[in-house]
């Protein structure tokens, strides 16, 4: 078995951080999880590992020219603008009921998240 | 295995905007939870129209300059080319019926 951690990877702290934020976010706010935890599992990651490299949890889902210019802006900061103002997160971590990929969950286990993003 | 190419930074003129076959490129990023959705249907495209189509993948986290250079923002994003110029293009995890229809009028 291989204990080396992938350098992929988000810090366990700020994974633990991000999960946190997103399960308490969603029931903040009434929208769910997808029905493909791999969708959530990946995002989170994403968000973990732009919070360790750059200080925020800048969107996963988007091209950046300078992603620390990005951060400093704080628009795409999770929650971002759009969420926030309007619900809308095209990163499909949070979704309104009426989403058609929509789940019914909005809770999700660090050991979850790991599990699927080993697996790439 | 996947269906679909990747395609890079330096080999994105040879393969795609010299292409024959009109290109549909998938622009996609490793923690992107969509771009994990809609990689089996752009596989699926690329079976279906296999020697009409030809399908590839650009990692724009690897590939920054290309995705910047067709002013990618939001991922995934699907982009149609045909003859070296961009013709379409989709944004986010769509339905493979959304793609093939956008696909079809351009074949």
């Amino acid at each position: 078995m291989n204990i080396s951690e992938k350098t992929t990877q988000a810090s366990d702290k700020n994974l633990e951080a991000m999960r946190h934020f997103s399960e308490q976010y969603a029931k903040r706010t009434g929208t769910y999880f997808c029905v493909d935890p791999g969708v959530t599992a990946v995002v989170i990651e994403g968000l973990a590992k732009h919070k360790d490299e750059l200080g925020s949890p800048l969107c996963p889902c988007r091209h950046y020219e300078d992603k620390e210019a990005e951060a400093a802006a704080a628009y795409w900061n999770c929650p971002c603008v759009p969420m926030r103002e309007r619900k809308e997160c095209h990163c499909m971590l949070f979704l309104t009921p009426d989403n058609d990929f929509a789940g019914d969950k909005q809770e999700i286990s660090f050991e979850e998240i790991r599990a699927i993003t080993n697996h790439g | 295995m996947s269906a679909a190419a990747a395609v890079t930074d330096s080999t994105f003129k040879q393969e795609v905007l010299e292409s024959e076959l009109p290109v549909l490129v998938d622009f996609w990023a490793p923690w992107c939870g969509p771009c994990r959705m809609v990689a089996p249907v752009v596989d699926e495209i690329a079976e279906q129209y296999a020697g009409q189509v030809k399908v590839v993948k650009v990692n724009t986290d690897e590939n920054p300059s290309v995705a910047s250079q067709y002013g990618i923002r939001s991922i995934p994003t699907l982009m149609i080319f045909k003859g070296g110029q961009r013709v379409d293009m989709v944004v986010g995890a769509v339905p493979k019926s959304t793609l093939s229809n956008t696909l079809e009028k351009h074949l």
